[in-house]
């Protein structure tokens, strides 16, 4: 059995870095005490107190997309360099690392996933609860059937000038942020009126029932999706927001910024 | 009826007082030891330099807590069992002994919460400030730690009788400069929160509405407890909330 570890050792061999995805405690220190080597840590919270973290906004459940945005933001950190090679250690199956992958770190294959939470005018924090809330709110639906919504978030005083109301808004003189527990319950019961919400940089709810009003001339989003996809496209080109939208009709969430789409996750999956 | 002048025998009656003493001190610390347990102070006392202490001499401070109480008891018996049996003749000497002996105790029990909460603060500071990279931050959770430890000492002498007078004028000192630093400091924080507080209440204006405050124009992004934060198409200002109230807002139609 000793020629596995030669075919294996090649997945492992010469590589620039580790990345080690949400590792436990004790793994961790294993691996801080081989010298030589760069160890990255990413998760959504640093557990294991490494020195270089790199911040996960969602437990990503496909492994390709959690590397993916593990590479991004290491290269935004520039604690990797481009092209760089990286053992990748993630779990698939079970509670603890069983997966290692060998990754190119490429900068041209940028698809500004970690830009998205980390370079956006709002809040990583409130950005991550509001994507939390459109994946909670896509899983089950408001009263076991499927709604659309459309959040846009951060520079919610420009956003407000580009829209009009569609009817009084309900969080008026309110003082509710993103995050507060009572939220998602209020959400979901909103959620079958018309239009968009709108939440400020720091995560307070400024309006919902707004009628978006950007110029959507040359917004080009993929064939087939809708109204509410197009308005949330063109918004965020018009502005500094980025848009959440949870669609109707095949019930995944999708994320624009720029006026263009930066990311796509199916709520089942979470 | 032998039995009965048997059982007034004094050294009789002081043998069952220290038995029950004994069997009374061993209950009191198990049902502390239960009861700090089931209250979660192992977790709470969790990492304190205090706990990891008592776990490398093979203890923890619930059991150092729970035995205290026991020989406290096993203490009082003892005495009153030398009393009873009248084994020494110097009353006043005891009297005093068992008077002091609750107070001490007392005492003992303060210096371990002292301790412990000092401990557990400077954890909490130094935890909140991990974020500030800044080594002269590291002094605060010294300084918080030290000052806990400073009024349990004054607590704990007070409780043995000792003067503590001359301690207590250097305490009084000691916060009243913390509270004119606080608030000299804090000043301009506190007018603006005061001012915050009506602008989120009253809300003359919202996000999304053109002002002006001064001479600082622009589309208002976010209203928090101490900044306004207004934007407009080169410059993004945040404006401290007593501003707000010094110089008048202005509402800008268009």
């Amino acid at each position: 059995m000793d020629g596995l570890d030669d075919v294996f050792g090649d997945l492992f061999s010469s590589v620039d870095g580790v990345m080690l995805f949400s590792p436990s405690g004790s793994y961790y220190e294993r691996f801080a005490a081989v010298e030589d080597i760069d160890v990255i840590v990413v998760g959504t919270e640093d557990e294991v107190g490494a020195e270089t973290f790199v911040e996960l906004p969602l437990a990503f459940d496909d492994v390709a997309d959690r590397i993916k945005f593990g590479i991004e933001g290491a290269l935004e950190q520039e604690v990797i360099e481009d092209g760089d090679e990286l053992a990748c250690a993630t779990r698939v199956f079970a509670d603890e690392i069983d997966t290692i992958s060998r990754v190119r770190a490429s900068a041209d294959d940028h698809s500004g996933i970690y830009d998205l939470f980390a370079k956006s005018r709002a809040d990583p924090g409130v950005i991550k609860s509001v994507l939390e809330l459109a994946i909670e709110l896509g899983k089950k639906g408001q009263k076991g059937k499927p709604v659309g919504a459309l959040f846009v978030v951060g520079d919610a005083g420009k956003v407000m000038n580009k829209s009009r109301p569609l009817s009084y808004n309900p969080f008026e003189k309110s003082h509710v942020h993103v995050g507060d527990p009572i939220v998602n319950v209020m959400l979901k019961e909103f959620s079958r009126l018309d239009g968009a919400f709108i939440i400020s940089d720091a995560g307070k709810i400024v309006s919902a029932y707004r009628y978006l009003e950007p110029s959507a001339e040359g917004i080009d989003i993929p064939k087939g999706l809708g109204a509410r996809h197009m308005a949330a496209g063109a918004v965020t080109r018009d502005t500094n927001a980025i848009a959440i939208v949870l669609s109707e009709s095949d019930g995944l969430v999708r994320a624009f910024k720029g006026g263009e789409l930066i990311l796509e996750v199916d709520p089942e999956a979470y | 009826m032998e039995w009965q002048t048997f059982l007034e025998e004094p050294a009789v009656i002081a043998a069952a007082v220290l038995a029950l003493g004994l069997v009374a001190g061993y209950l009191v610390g198990r049902l502390n030891n239960e009861l700090l347990t089931a209250a979660g102070v192992p977790d709470a006392v969790e990492g304190t330099p205090f706990e990891r202490t008592a776990q490398s001499i093979g203890t923890s401070t619930v059991e150092i807590v729970a035995r205290l109480s026991s020989w406290f008891i096993y203490g009082i018996a003892v005495l009153t069992a030398i009393h009873i049996a009248q084994l020494l003749d110097t009353d006043m000497f005891w009297f005093r002994v068992v008077d002091f002996i609750p107070q001490l105790f007392v005492a003992v029990l303060v210096l371990i919460l002292g301790f412990i909460i000092a401990d557990k603060s400077e954890l909490i500071v130094s935890e909140y400030l991990r974020g500030v990279k800044l080594p002269e931050v590291s002094l605060l959770p010294k300084l918080v730690k030290y000052s806990v430890l400073y009024v349990t000492f004054i607590i704990a002498l007070a409780q043995i009788g000792i003067h503590v007078l001359a301690l207590l004028i250097l305490l009084a000192i000691y916060t009243g400069g913390l509270v004119v630093v606080f608030v000299v400091a804090f000043k301009g924080f506190l007018i603006s929160s005061a001012a915050g507080i009506y602008l989120l209440l009253e809300q003359p204006y919202s996000i999304g509405d053109e002002i002006e405050i001064g001479d600082q124009s622009g589309i208002v992004q976010e209203v928090d407890l101490f900044v306004t934060k207004i934007e407009n198409d080169s410059k993004e200002y945040i404006v401290p909330n007593r501003k707000v109230f010094e110089d008048g807002i202005v509402r800008l139609r268009e």
